[in-house]
């Protein structure tokens, strides 16, 4: 596994993985966007056999992102679970009562349907729309305008589009790999669940992309 | 003890109200009527449109009248006597026009059922209480019938399946379908009466037959008979001659017409050749040579390739000929149903001029006003030219014509080609389909939803089935195991919910699952679909939704034949308004593109052969050049041919040729094999990697049904010295698996088998919102099946598709046996050559590197602009 790459953003430091989760060195806080947990639960539930390996390998790299950078916080900037409750949870509510001294904050995506009592159960701190922390604020969806008019100051960290970057080379070829994306005022983390599609992103004049090949991670804009 | 057919009382009142209508029997119908009583099954080999639905419908008849020989007339409600399956639901209209016609004559209680997709739900029920004599269904209405519950009492009074254009099922998953229905129904009507169930196939003529009927008559275990008609002007002749009746051709029963022998195809020859045969361009340039046929012809067909292509034609010719509004009609799949119904109603009638239309009327009872066929682009084999040709109701004793139009001019080629195999009769064979578990799974699921299923008992109907009669126990075990635990699980935090064991039968009892797997019956899968309607209301048709996904509001694109503009997506449904705009996109739809046939890629070889030798003689005395070639298409291509040999070569039939050629996209690798696009997309990869063995170099592909190209950024090494070796037969089984475990092709096949296999829901067109969170995308599911459960079922079939169907294994390793016997000529031209023009354009590229990705990211970025 190749080592995080340094990304700074208005005087903060934060660790890029290709385990698909950022490090901010600063608040010693680990972010992450869109893990889906309990997808290939719900397509199981509905008699859709997806291999559940995939939910437990997710987990696994989020506990060993969590052994590694040995973080105060988890910042999870939506979509945590996929749909409503199934046995799928009850795997995470044990790797959750594993480390219940880790603090998680959790700004709600489209996804995350469960009841808030749900989350006060599990331990969590729940942010409707979004959370401003230092001069940072984090929120699910960075197309939602209501939200956005109001961000301008702060930078944002995003999540719910799923971001990929298409690499071209000579004789039209093309590879497809997630990304961080960072535009000027807000970036877009990658998803972190396996289990996801992927939306194009063409990074324009100024902005940054690193992409995620497999165990590597690489600066492309 | 055989009965002989004439002495019965079902024979006699049959052709006693065929001859009050003028009519008499022909022999192949007797025939059939004779093994019918006899309790045989078999297969009727006769041309659509001499009377193939009475050989074995009249058969039926007689065989019931022979059993109520006092009361057949005053018997009603006798329950389901002939199960009737047909690919087409066009079809299913006319056949039971036909038969109720027939049951009316002899004043019988008989009653005919349709059931398709379009049946109201009304219909459905009334069927369910009483079932009528006659069903006529599609396979995939046939399977929901298996999902009702009880439906094994339909079939206990079942005496006859009747499989109609048995030619265009088997070789299909649909086919497959039969056979499982077959195999079921037999099994099931088994605890009602110890009577043998019959099952009679009808089917154009194939290059194999014999295999057709074995296939059909698997789950019988026996042989059965086959009735072979010979062609439409055999039947007839042999009928004249035994006749003394006079023909009345009003009747569709005895319609006359010729296919094969008595045919006159007509290339519509451009006045001046384009040298450099760009693709695509040229069908619409002729349309001014097309208007005068169209005009001098009582109803015309224009066959198709695709449903995009058709939309413009029809957009074309109402442009050119704008007193034919309302006498020109398209169609097509995807087009709104009651507009094809409408189509072919007034075809029947003859109120129009001109119908546009894709293989979506390849199929079925002919429209007599028909006159003229004009096939627009390569028919792709010799079958399915030979079928469209008999669209057109000639009378049998004056020759059929089909015009041939090409899109580009090589395709001038494949029109001489075309007529050296029909004059042959060298038609195409159809591989039956073997092992498709995706197809098995859903059935599995289907009688799961009604009564639920005894897996030992299913086991040996299955195994009954030419599909999968060489699957083995251990597979069985691997298909219930998956569909009743889900594959790799976590144990206690699964939650996996299908089949359910209870009373010793597997079933499934959640409602929903149950819905969902209703809605998803069938094996032809679609690209996600949305309905298109006008924001007043009003139905238009479907569309892709790949293709809407890349318009804005206010652009123009066309469907049915209209204008509409794009206005927005609201609930799944695209809402449009009209419009009179004279620009507008074209939408292209991913249908099946067929590759070009074995049989008729060999003649083309050969063609090419005749065209070197003329070429000779051209060389040595010019003033031949335009009198000595008796094909006309040959002749029109002359200027081409010569600007081919100036620049490179033109290959004999045992020869292969390989074109390398710079330009600033790159170097080019063309090769000539003439074997169909499917095999040229498995050469090029094959011959990319072996390639690749040698030197690290990276590949992008495009291919047609004449040639490959690798394109790449370096010089591609590929000289005398080794090119032998790189199209070798050895180890092609391991070099095609390696070289494809790093392209698209079983990504592409496995979304067909996902969907029939149930792994994605597709839902209907507008309904998606109800199951969004169970939304998946098939490279998505490919993607996490081939990390996380590579022994996956559904995955190793994709593989095995890619195998059998996209490489056409066994027509691959006949190539390369055949490229081995051949001379391999290599020339470097200094520009395009007019051979290479169409696979320059052909878009379709993959990708295949062996340069170790970081090496191929470094490049990339390299050059990555944003």
């Amino acid at each position: 596994m190749q080592q995080p790459l340094k990304h700074i953003i208005r005087e903060n430091t934060f660790w890029l993985s290709p385990d698909r989760v950022m490090y901010w060195e600063e608040e010693k806080s680990l972010i992450v966007a869109d893990l889906h947990f309990g997808k290939t639960g719900h397509f199981r539930k509905s008699g859709i056999a997806i291999p559940q390996n995939i939910y437990k390998e997710d987990l696994q790299r989020l506990v060993s992102a969590v052994q590694n950078f040995k973080p105060q916080q988890l910042i999870i900037t939506g979509d945590l679970f996929h749909s409503k409750a199934n046995k799928e949870l009850d795997l995470f509510l044990k790797w959750r009562n594993d480390l219940s001294s880790l603090k998680i904050h959790l700004v709600k995506g489209n996804h995350d349907i469960l009841p808030d009592e749900w989350y006060e159960k599990a331990g969590f701190e729940v942010h409707q729309q979004k959370w401003e922390f230092q001069d940072f604020c984090f929120m699910h969806d960075p197309c939602d305008p209501d939200q956005r008019s109001k961000q301008t100051m702060t930078y944002s960290f995003t999540g719910h589009i799923h971001p990929a970057i298409s690499l071209r080379g000579s004789a039209r070829q093309s590879l497809r790999f997630p990304c961080f994306y960072f535009k000027k005022n807000y970036s877009i983390l990658p998803a972190f669940g396996k289990f996801t599609g992927t939306h194009l992103i063409t990074p324009e004049e100024g902005e940054s992309a690193y992409a995620i090949a497999g165990n590597r991670i690489i600066q492309v804009a | 003890m055989i009965l002989p057919l004439k002495n019965t009382e079902g024979h006699r009142i049959v052709t006693e109200w065929l001859s009050s209508q003028k009519l008499q029997p022909f022999s192949f119908q007797e025939e059939t009527w004779q093994y019918i009583i006899d309790g045989k099954s078999g297969l009727v080999n006769a041309p659509t449109g001499c009377g193939k639905t009475y050989s074995v419908f009249l058969g039926s008849l007689i065989q019931f009248i022979n059993l109520h020989p006092d009361d057949f007339r005053k018997r009603k409600n006798s329950g389901l006597q002939l199960l009737w399956i047909t690919p087409l639901r066009a079809l299913a209209k006319d056949i039971a026009r036909a038969m109720e016609e027939a049951i009316a004559g002899l004043e019988m209680n008989w009653k005919t059922g349709v059931r398709n997709g379009d049946t109201q739900t009304a219909e459905r029920s009334r069927q369910k209480k009483q079932m009528p004599e006659v069903l006529i269904i599609t396979p995939e209405s046939l399977h929901l019938l298996l999902a009702q519950k009880g439906y094994a009492e339909l079939f206990s009074s079942l005496k006859i399946i009747a499989v109609d254009e048995w030619h265009e099922l088997l070789g299909s998953k649909r086919g497959v379908q039969v056979e499982l229905a077959i195999s079921r129904i037999r099994g099931c009507r088994a605890q009602f009466t110890n009577e043998p169930l019959q099952v009679w196939g009808i089917s154009a003529t194939l290059g194999n037959m014999e295999e057709a009927l074995a296939v059909l008559l698997s789950p019988l275990n026996q042989k059965g008979k086959m009735v072979r008609a010979g062609t439409k002007k055999e039947v007839y002749k042999k009928h004249y001659a035994a006749s003394e009746y006079k023909l009345n051709a009003r009747r569709s029963f005895l319609k006359k017409e010729t296919v094969g022998e008595g045919m006159i195809i007509e290339s519509i020859l451009p006045d001046e050749i384009e040298k450099y045969p760009w693709a695509g361009h040229l069908g619409i340039k002729l349309i001014h040579k097309v208007i005068p046929i169209i005009r001098n012809s009582r109803t015309t067909l224009i066959f198709i390739n695709t449903r995009g292509m058709s939309e413009t034609w029809y957009q074309k010719l109402l442009d050119e000929c704008p007193d034919l509004a309302g006498a020109i009609a398209l169609h097509h799949g995807s087009v709104d149903r009651e507009l094809r119904y409408w189509v072919e109603e007034n075809l029947h009638s003859g109120k129009l001029k001109a119908v546009v239309c894709t293989a979506s009327l390849d199929l079925g009872v002919d429209f007599r006003p028909v006159e003229t066929v004009i096939q627009v682009g390569s028919p792709k084999g010799v079958a399915r030219f030979l079928q469209r040709a008999g669209r057109s109701g000639h009378s049998y004793d004056t020759d059929s014509k089909i015009y041939f139009l090409p899109t580009h001019s090589l395709e001038l080629l494949e029109a001489a080609a075309l007529k050296t195999a029909i004059s042959r009769n060298f038609i195409e064979s159809r591989m039956p389909m073997v092992l498709c578990y995706d197809v098995l799974i859903q059935f599995l699921n289907t009688i799961a939803i009604s009564d639920g299923f005894d897996p030992g008992k299913v086991f040996q109907e299955v195994s009954s089935t030419y599909c999968f009669k060489d699957m083995s126990g251990d597979e069985w075990d691997r298909i219930i195991h998956f569909i009743s635990s889900g594959g790799n699980a976590l144990q206690q935090y699964d939650d996996y919910k299908k089949l359910e064991w209870e009373n010793g039968s597997y079933k499934i009892n959640d409602r929903h699952i149950a819905r969902r797997h209703r809605m998803n019956i069938g094996t032809i899968v679609s690209e996600a679909m949305l309905k298109v309607k006008y924001v007043g209301g009003g139905y238009v048709g479907v569309i892709e939704e790949y293709f809407i996904s890349r318009l804005q509001p206010g652009d123009i694109f066309t469907l049915a034949g209209r204008n509409l503009e794009f206005v927005m997506i609201k609930d799944m449904t695209v809402l449009v308004k009209r419009s009179s705009a004279k620009r507008s996109i074209v939408p292209s739809w991913f249908g099946g593109r067929m590759p070009l046939s074995a049989n008729l890629g060999k003649v083309l070889r050969e063609t090419l052969t005749s065209v070197k030798s003329e070429k000779q003689i051209f060389g040595s005395d010019p003033t031949l050049s335009n009198t000595y070639s008796e094909s006309p298409e040959l002749n029109a291509l002359l200027p081409l041919f010569e600007l081919q040999q100036q620049l490179s070569y033109i290959p004999k039939e045992n020869e292969l040729l390989i074109e390398q050629i710079e330009t600033e996209d790159g170097f080019h690798l063309f090769v000539y094999p003439f074997e169909g696009r499917l095999v040229h997309e498995a050469m090029a990869a094959l011959l990319a990697y072996r390639i690749s063995l040698q030197t690290p170099i990276t590949f992008s592909f495009a291919m047609n049904d004449y040639s490959f190209e690798l394109l790449s950024d370096r010089p591609v090494p590929v000289d005398d010295s080794n090119v032998y070796e790189l199209f070798s037969p050895e180890n092609l089984m391991e070099d095609i698996q390696r070289s494809i475990n790093s392209t698209e092709m079983a990504k592409r096949k496995f979304r067909d088998i996902a969907v029939i296999g149930g792994l994605i829901f597709q839902g209907f067109p507008g309904e998606q919102k109800k199951a969004r969170h169970l939304q998946n995308s098939a490279s998505l599911l490919f993607n996490v099946l081939s990390e996380y459960e590579p022994e996956n079922l559904l995955l190793r079939q994709s593989y095995t598709e890619v195998m059998e169907q996209q490489m056409e294994e066994a027509r691959l390793r006949d190539t390369l046996k055949r490229i081995q016997g051949s001379k391999i000529i290599i020339r470097f031209p200094q520009q395009l050559t007019p051979f290479c023009f169409p696979v320059k354009v052909d878009s379709m590229r993959e990708d295949l590197s062996s340069e170790k990705l970081e090496d191929r990211i470094n490049k990339m970025i390299m050059q990555y602009e944003i």
